[in-house]
C-alpha cells in the first residue's frame, strides 16, 4: 500500500475534496478559481457555492481519519504530482487529480482494449483472445471491466495469467457489474490492479463512467477498439484516445452489421485494421510497446511451439462459424469437413458450443 | 352370424345371436350396446323394408355376445340385419360361419363403418369370409388370406350368403406411396439434411435447432419420405391404431403428426372418456411425431413422453380396463437457438439478455433431451445456394437409407434402440476405440453422450456399408452430440 506522505502540497485538502462527489470536471474548474485546493475547501465550507450538505459534511472528514479508513479497507491513494501515479496519465490535458488504487501499478503504459457492452460473440471471442495474447507477452491490459468487450478482455487476461487494470466508474469497493466480482478479484490475485478516481462508497452512476474512460485511454500507449457501434461509450473512447495522442487500432466487422459500424468508420477515418492478435502482437513490437521476443526483460517463457494453423483452422477462426458457413469457405463434402473439425476438436484445438465451431482460445 | 369390435388395437369377434319370440313387434337390442348402436333397430327395418323384406311380426331379440364387451358404431347394422332374415328365414346361407360389417342406410345401401379392419382380421383368423362395405375395400383389403365379399346393398349380401357371387380378388402387390414433397426442394441446409438421412438410417431422434424461416419445419415433413417403406406387419399395426381411434389414415406411407405445443396430454398420449382412443404418439407410430418449438411445449407433456418412448407403447387405463396402444414414432423435435431465435445469425442481431437465454436452454434440458441422438443447427444459407442447383432428391437419400437399415436388422434392431451393453458388444477398430477414450479423457463426452456419439458412428458406418466402426465414423459423430 503506497501511502503518500502529506508532505505532497494540499495533500489533506485535495484528499477531502476527493470525497466531495461531484463530477471530476466541475472539481477542477473549483480549483481554479479559488486558486489552490485549500481556498476550495474554504469555499465549499463557507457555502459560497452550491453544494449538498452531504457533500460539505463529507469534505469535513479530516484526511487523517480518510487515510485510516483507506489503510483498513486496504485502497492506497496516488496523487497528481507525486510518485506512483502514471506518468502517461499525467501528461493528458485533464488528469484525475488523484486516484484510489487496490493491487499495483505497473510502472509502464499499457494497452486500452475498448468496446461495445452489447458485444456479439464474434467480438468477446476477439476480445479475450487478443487479452489472453497481450498477457501471455506482459503487456498490461488496461479495460473498464463493464459487460461484453471490457470484460473478455480482461477473462482472456486472467486465463492467460497476465497483469489487467481495471478502471471503475464507481468506488474501488463496488464492483459493476456484480456478475464480474469474481473476475476483478482475479485480476487483483495476478498482480493487476483496480483503479478509480472516486473514493470507497461511490456508487455507479451512468454519468460517472463516460468521464472515467479517459483514465483507461490515458493510463495506454495504444487504444484498440474490438466492437463498437456508434454512439457508444467505446466510441468516446476512441476520440478521448485521439485527443491524448494515443495510436487507436480498431478490429474490422462485417460491414453489414450495427454493432461493427463503429469500428469500421474508425478504419475509415484512420486507426489501423487488426487482423488477429499475432499483427497486433506484431505492431506492439514494431512500435517498441512490447520488448522484442526473446529480448532481455521478457522472461514469459514463449508457448509451446506455435503450430502452423492448417487451412480448416483459419477459415474456423477465433470468433466462431456455423458448419454451413464453413462448407462454403472450404468447398469440402460434409462428412470430411465434419471429420476435420471431429479430429481437431479431440486434439482440443477447436470447442464447439451452440452450434457455432471456433479456435480454442 | 359374426361381425368384430376393437377393444384397443385388438380386434375381437362378437357373435349376433337373433331370437325369434312369441310376442308381438318387439325389437330387443342386448350385449353393451351404445346410443348408435341401439338406433341400428331403426336403420335395419327400414333398410329390410327399402330392400323388401317385412320385419317378423314376432319378437326379435338380438344379442351382441360377448356380452359385457362394450360396442359402439353402426357397424353391427349389416349383420343384425342378416341374421334377422335368416332367423325368419328369408334369407340362407351356405356357409358355416360368417363375418359381415357396415352401417345400413335406409334405402337399403351398405355404408363404410368403423371395424372394417377389425372384421377382416376375425375373419382371416377363422377361416371364414366376410362381409364388408365396397367403399371400405382397400382398408379389408390389407388383411392377406381372407375371402372377402364387398358390398354395395342389403340385397347383394343376401345373394354371397346363398353362395352365388366370386370372392373379391384383393389388389395383388402394393405400390408404396411415399409424400409428394421430396428432399429436392430444400436447398442447402447440408448439415441438417446429413442429420435427417442418419436419424432415419438409424431411427435416432432429431434435434434441429436454427432460426425461424430456415427450413426446420420444411426439412421435418420430408422425413417420412427419406424412410424405408412401411412393411405389411408394420403398415397392419398403425392400421389397427388408427381403427381403434376411429379414423381413416389420409395416405399410405408413413404418417407425419405435428402436435401442437399447446395439445392436451390425451390428444399426444390417447386417452379420452369413453373407449380410450389413441393419440398423436400412437398415431405416428412407425412414422414421424414432429415437436414444433420444443422450447414451448409445457414440461408436464415432455415428461410424460418420454416413458411411452422408451417403451414403444403407452397404456391407458380408464375405469379400470387399461388399453395399451403402440407408439413408436421417429421423433424430429425443432427449437430456436434462444426466445428471440436470432442467436449465432450472421445478418439479424440477438435481442435476448444472456439470462433469458440460460433460462430457455435450460427449460430444453432435461430427461428427453437426452434422447435425442442426432442434433444438427441450421444456419443462414447464402443467396447462392438458394438459387442454387436442388439437393438429392428423396428417392435417392431413402435408397442409402434402406441399405444402411438393412444391416442393421440384420443385427436385430435399430441402432437408435442400442443399449450400452449392445454398444460395447459391437466392433470397434481400435483407432476408433482411441479417439472415444480421447474425447472421454478430455471431458468433452459425458456418460449419456458417450453413447449418443457411439450410436450414431455405428450408424455412419452402417451408411458406408462398413463392417466396423472406423476412427472418421466417431470422428464425424462427434458434430452431432453438441448440445446448444
Amino acid at each position: 500500500m503506497n501511502l503518500i506522505p502529506p508532505a505532497v502540497p494540499y495533500f489533506s485538502h485535495r484528499l477531502r475534496l476527493a470525497f466531495s462527489g461531484w463530477h471530476p470536471q466541475r472539481m477542477h474548474a473549483l480549483v481554479q478559481r479559488a486558486g489552490d485546493p485549500a481556498g476550495a475547501v474554504r469555499m465549499i465550507e463557507a457555502g459560497r457555492v452550491k453544494s449538498r450538505p452531504a457533500a460539505r459534511q463529507a469534505i469535513s472528514v479530516s484526511a487523517e481519519q480518510r487515510l485510516t479508513e483507506l489503510q483498513t479497507a486496504g485502497v492506497g491513494v496516488v496523487l497528481l504530482g507525486a510518485e506512483g501515479y502514471p506518468p502517461w496519465l499525467a501528461a493528458i490535458p485533464d488528469p484525475p487529480d488523484l486516484l484510489f488504487v487496490k493491487g499495483q501499478l505497473p510502472p509502464e503504459a499499457g494497452v486500452a482494449v475498448v468496446g461495445s457492452r452489447r458485444a456479439t460473440r464474434y467480438g468477446v471471442n476477439l476480445a479475450r483472445a487478443m487479452g489472453a495474447a497481450m498477457g501471455r507477452s506482459g503487456l498490461t491490459v488496461i479495460s473498464g471491466l463493464a459487460r461484453g468487450i471490457d470484460g473478455a478482455a480482461h477473462q482472456g487476461v486472467v486465463e492467460a495469467g497476465g497483469c489487467g487494470i481495471a478502471v471503475l466508474g464507481s468506488g474501488p469497493d463496488r464492483w459493476y457489474p456484480v456478475a464480474h466480482r469474481s473476475l476483478g478479484e482475479a485480476l487483483l490475485e495476478r498482480g493487476g490492479a483496480v483503479v478509480t478516481e472516486y473514493p470507497p462508497g461511490t456508487v455507479p452512476e451512468p454519468w460517472r463512467f463516460p468521464i472515467r474512460n479517459r483514465i483507461i485511454t490515458g493510463m495506454s500507449r495504444v487504444v484498440l477498439v474490438v466492437e463498437a457501434a456508434i454512439g457508444g461509450g467505446a466510441l468516446i473512447s476512441a476520440r478521448l484516445g485521439l485527443e491524448q495522442g494515443r495510436e487507436v487500432l480498431a478490429v474490422p466487422g462485417d460491414i453489414d452489421r450495427a454493432t461493427s459500424r463503429g469500428c469500421n468508420e474508425l478504419i475509415r477515418d484512420g486507426a489501423m485494421p487488426v487482423l488477429g492478435t499475432s499483427e497486433l502482437l506484431d505492431y506492439l513490437e514494431m512500435e517498441g510497446i512490447l520488448p522484442p521476443a526473446g529480448a532481455p526483460g521478457t522472461d514469459q517463457p514463449s508457448e509451446q511451439p506455435d503450430r502452423k494453423r492448417s487451412d480448416l483452422e483459419v477459415a474456423i477462426g477465433e470468433s466462431g462459424v456455423t458448419v454451413e458457413t464453413l462448407l462454403e469457405r472450404m468447398g469440402w463434402p460434409l462428412p470430411r469437413l465434419l471429420v476435420s473439425i471431429g479430429e481437431l476438436e479431440s486434439e482440443g484445438r477447436v470447442v464447439r458450443e451452440g452450434g457455432m465451431v471456433r479456435l480454442k482460445g | 352370424m359374426f361381425s368384430a369390435a376393437m377393444v384397443g388395437v385388438e380386434p375381437r369377434p362378437v357373435n349376433v345371436e337373433v331370437h325369434l319370440g312369441r310376442t308381438n313387434s318387439k325389437f330387443g337390442l342386448v350385449g353393451l350396446p351404445d346410443t348408435a348402436v341401439r338406433e341400428a333397430r331403426y336403420r335395419v327395418k327400414a333398410a329390410m323394408a327399402s330392400s323388401g323384406y317385412d320385419m317378423p311380426r314376432s319378437e326379435v331379440t338380438v344379442n351382441l355376445a360377448p356380452a359385457d364387451l362394450p360396442k359402439a358404431g353402426s357397424s353391427f347394422d349389416l349383420p343384425i340385419a342378416l341374421g334377422v332374415l335368416i332367423a325368419d328365414g328369408k334369407a340362407s346361407t351356405r356357409h358355416p360361419g360368417v363375418v359381415a360389417v357396415g352401417e345400413l342406410a335406409l334405402d337399403g345401401r351398405v355404408r363404410r363403418s368403423r371395424s372394417v379392419l377389425a372384421a377382416a382380421l376375425v375373419a382371416a383368423r377363422r377361416g371364414i369370409p366376410c362381409l364388408a362395405p365396397r367403399e371400405a375395400m382397400s382398408e379389408a383389403a390389407l388383411v392377406p388370406d381372407v375371402e372377402l365379399y364387398p358390398v354395395e346393398k342389403l340385397s347383394d349380401a343376401i345373394e354371397v350368403l346363398s353362395g352365388d357371387i366370386q370372392p373379391a380378388v384383393p389388389p395383388s402387390d402394393r405400390v408404396p406411396v411415399f409424400s409428394s414433397q421430396d428432399l429436392a426442394e430444400v436447398r442447402g441446409q447440408e448439415f441438417a439434411r446429413r442429420g435427417m438421412e442418419i436419424a432415419a438410417a438409424g431411427r435416432h431422434h432429431l434435434l434441429m435447432s436454427g432460426p425461424p424461416g430456415m427450413g426446420k419445419t420444411m426439412l421435418a415433413k420430408r422425413l417420412p419420405g427419406i424412410l424405408p417403406p412401411l412393411t405389411r406387419s408394420e403398415e397392419m399395426e398403425l392400421a389397427l391404431v388408427w381403427a381403434a381411434g376411429d379414423r381413416r389414415r389420409p395416405a399410405s406411407g408413413r404418417p407425419f403428426r405435428a402436435p401442437h405445443h399447446t395439445a392436451s396430454l390425451v390428444g399426444l398420449l390417447g386417452g379420452g372418456s369413453g373407449i380410450p382412443v389413441p393419440g398423436d404418439l400412437s398415431l405416428a407410430h412407425h412414422g414421424v411425431l414432429f415437436l414444433d418449438e420444443l422450447g414451448e411445449f409445457p414440461s408436464h407433456l415432455v415428461d410424460a413422453l418420454r416413458q411411452p418412448l422408451e417403451e414403444g407403447s403407452v397404456t391407458i387405463t380408464r375405469r379400470g380396463i387399461s388399453t395399451t396402444f403402440p407408439g413408436r414414432p421417429l421423433v424430429v423435435a425443432a427449437t430456436n437457438p434462444c426466445p428471440c431465435g436470432w442467436r449465432n445469425d450472421t445478418v439479424k442481431r440477438c435481442r435476448c439478455s444472456p439470462a433469458s437465454v440460460d433460462r430457455y436452454r435450460r427449460r430444453l434440458s432435461g430427461p428427453l433431451l437426452d434422447r435425442f441422438d442426432v442434433r444438427v443447427f441450421l444456419g443462414r444459407m447464402e443467396t447462392e445456394e438458394l438459387t442454387g442447383a436442388p439437393g438429392e432428391s428423396s428417392a435417392v437419400v431413402r435408397s442409402r437409407v434402406e441399405k444402411a437399415r438393412g444391416m442393421q436388422m440384420e443385427r436385430g434392431a435399430p441402432n437408435g434402440d442400442l443399449s450400452t451393453s449392445h454398444l460395447d458388444k459391437l466392433p470397434w477398430s481400435a483407432n476408433a476405440k482411441k479417439v472415444l477414450a480421447l474425447n472421454l479423457d478430455q471431458g468433452l463426452l459425458t456418460g449419456r453422450g458417450y453413447d449418443r456419439v457411439r450410436r450414431v458412428s455405428r450408424t455412419l458406418a452402417d451408411l458406408e456399408g462398413s463392417a466396423s466402426v472406423q476412427k472418421m465414423h466417431v470422428l464425424e459423430a462427434l458434430a452431432y452430440r453438441a448440445g446448444f
